[in-house]
């Protein structure tokens, strides 16, 4: 009996032999991360982005030379506004345009329709950026594509969606909220149907109007997935890539271009390793900075008693 | 009075509501229709208005066209032999990771959580230039190790997956234990099995972001033999030109099957993947 108890407080007790077995456990974890996670990112924040580096001549060690170059390039401007721009539009837009959607399903009582949304608003997330943005090329073709189509059945001109400097960042943006909104909608989903049914009622019978349960009850129960939904689209916006690389090609001009198609171009186009390591730790820290700050504000606004 | 006056307003409000969502999911599914309709036009006709949201001919030639003029069999191979190796490499490197996170006492145990899971929050544009550099010295540039072996380490499955451990009982394997089976044999014969929910849920996550994975086949494969299905639709459309759309719509219908037999039968642990990774939020 006393060897039972012995043993049963040694399977979770902290000795040497537990702990060379719990390292074998983690150590194909622990070398596939340390050759793919975390030493990555100390040989760039630590040392890439100091030097210059060209695959075929030797590292030279160039000081802060790449992070002085950023300022006497343009374009690093323009990349900067760019990914600013997308950040601006489609974080509010997800958050939004999420939100009501989950709502606007939510509310439907057939079970079978209900599903229908449901599927047609997600299926989107779950298909593969790059096949189904070559086919949006197509529709926003100018002369003979289904989007000027239609617009022009309605009266409208003509848009020059994917070759003008004007409407590419837009086209963009509706292609990345068509593609993207069902991921947050479906986390809004599930929080809507986490709400019990007991507090609306309660709100009805002490007579509180729509938009009032739903400043009072929905938008507070759901603020700590709308921390999230903000969180993760402010990260994903930061890094966008695939959407401007496939429809645009950064273009026309450097119009769309972004921090991480740029960062791409840099490193594996013109094999500018050095300047490009430096690009994507000011990204790093950049995103770092402002998910901390949005970490310190949650506290302010997230309500997280109902949980 | 009040009551019956807030039904017949909700009525009323909820046939704009149905109607608006009726307007979504139509902008939703509509690109879908054209492409399937337009994959089985006629080349010359993929660009004729008004477009057709439903098929109006059925030129089943673009589909064969697709695999003749391109290596477009491995690219399917490709990818599912990819996205499975992963899958099921990662489940592995994860559930130990998660069973030493959860059932032992251990040295660093706490700090080395916290590392890994400060992973989730690490841009790839911090990593891929050192990745690439790595692989580069590996000797395994333009093969599908350099796919598989970085995307082995899933951080935030191993979050889960221990979370989920933490939920089943320690008296399961303590039990084990004091009759002298060893950790392997626990975590093998009890804790694995009883977290296959929670492995099947990560699983299926990151099945679809392999399977849509784009960066990584385009850094690391070059040679067309070893492309996977994003990155050969790509090179199918420079290929094909905009003279034959209905060709190269064909090539994405074809990506599409496996995202949708994958929404279809695995849409309920989707929904459980949502709300867990919403809740760690």
């Amino acid at each position: 009996m006393t060897n039972n108890k012995n043993l049963k407080l040694k399977y979770t007790k902290n000795n040497v032999k537990d702990t060379i077995s719990a390292y074998l456990f983690l150590s194909p974890a622990i070398i596939t991360f340390v050759l793919f996670v975390a030493g990555p990112v100390v040989l760039t924040v630590c040392y890439l982005c100091f030097t210059k580096y060209n695959i075929i001549t030797p590292t030279e060690f160039v000081g802060l030379d790449n992070f002085i170059k950023l300022f006497d390039y343009p374009v690093t401007g323009t990349i900067f506004k760019n990914t600013l721009k997308y950040v601006v539009v489609l974080v509010p837009l997800h958050v939004i345009i999420g939100l009501l959607l989950a709502i606007g399903v939510s509310k439907e009582v057939s079970g079978r329709l209900k599903y229908f949304f449901r599927t047609a608003i997600y299926f989107p997330s779950v298909v593969t950026t790059a096949s189904v943005a070559i086919a949006w090329t197509y529709l926003y073709n100018k002369d003979f594509g289904v989007i000027n189509y239609f617009l022009n059945r309605l009266g409208a001109d003509s848009i020059p969606w994917l070759i003008s400097t004007k409407w590419s960042i837009p086209a963009i943006a509706i292609f990345s909220i068509w593609k993207f909104v069902g991921t947050p909608f479906l986390y809004y989903l599930i929080g809507i149907q986490n709400i019990p049914d007991s507090f609306y009622e309660a709100a009805t019978i002490d007579g509180a109007n729509k938009l009032q349960t739903f400043f009072k009850i929905t938008i507070p129960l759901l603020s700590p997935t709308i921390f999230f939904v903000i969180t993760t689209t402010f990260i994903g916006a930061m890094q966008i890539f695939e959407e401007p690389f496939l429809l645009t090609n950064g273009g026309p001009g450097d119009s769309s271009r972004t921090i991480a198609l740029f960062i791409y171009e840099k490193a594996f186009k013109s094999y500018q390793m050095g300047y490009a390591s430096a690009i994507a730790v000011i990204l790093f820290i950049i995103i770092l900075l402002l998910t901390l700050i949005q970490f310190s504000l949650q506290k302010k606004w997230v309500n997280y008693d109902y949980e | 009075m009040s009551l019956f006056s807030y039904k017949k307003n909700k009525k009323k409000s909820d046939a704009w509501v149905k109607i608006a969502m009726f307007l979504v999911a139509a902008f939703m599914l509509l690109p879908f229709c054209w492409i399937i309709s337009t994959s089985l036009r006629l080349p010359k006709e993929s660009f004729s208005l008004p477009p057709s949201f439903f098929p109006t001919s059925f030129h089943i030639e673009n589909y064969k066209r697709v695999f003749t003029e391109l290596p477009f069999f491995n690219f399917i191979f490709n990818s599912i032999k990819i996205t499975i190796v992963v899958t099921v490499g990662q489940s592995i490197v994860t559930s130990l990771a998660a069973y030493a996170f959860s059932r032992i006492k251990f040295k660093g145990r706490n700090v080395l959580f916290i590392i890994m899971l400060s992973g989730i929050m690490i841009p790839y544009q911090s990593t891929i230039i050192p990745k690439f550099l790595f692989v580069k010295a590996l000797g395994i540039m333009d093969t599908h190790l350099a796919l598989i072996l970085p995307a082995l380490i899933h951080p935030l499955g191993i979050f889960l997956v221990r979370q989920f451990m933490l939920t089943i009982p320690k008296s399961y394997d303590e039990a084990a234990y004091i009759d002298g089976a060893t950790r392997f044999r626990i975590y093998w014969n009890i804790l694995l099995p009883m977290s296959i929910p929670s492995i099947i849920v990560v699983s299926i996550m990151s099945f679809i972001m392999m399977w849509n994975d784009f960066m990584n086949p385009l850094i690391f494969i070059s040679t067309y033999e070893k492309m996977t299905l994003p990155l050969g639709l790509t090179v199918l459309k420079g290929y094909m030109g905009t003279g034959s759309v209905s060709a190269i719509l064909a090539g994405v219908s074809i990506s599409l099957i496996t995202p949708l037999l994958i929404y279809i039968f695995g849409q309920k642990y989707l929904m459980q993947g949502s709300a867990l990774s919403g809740i760690k939020g």
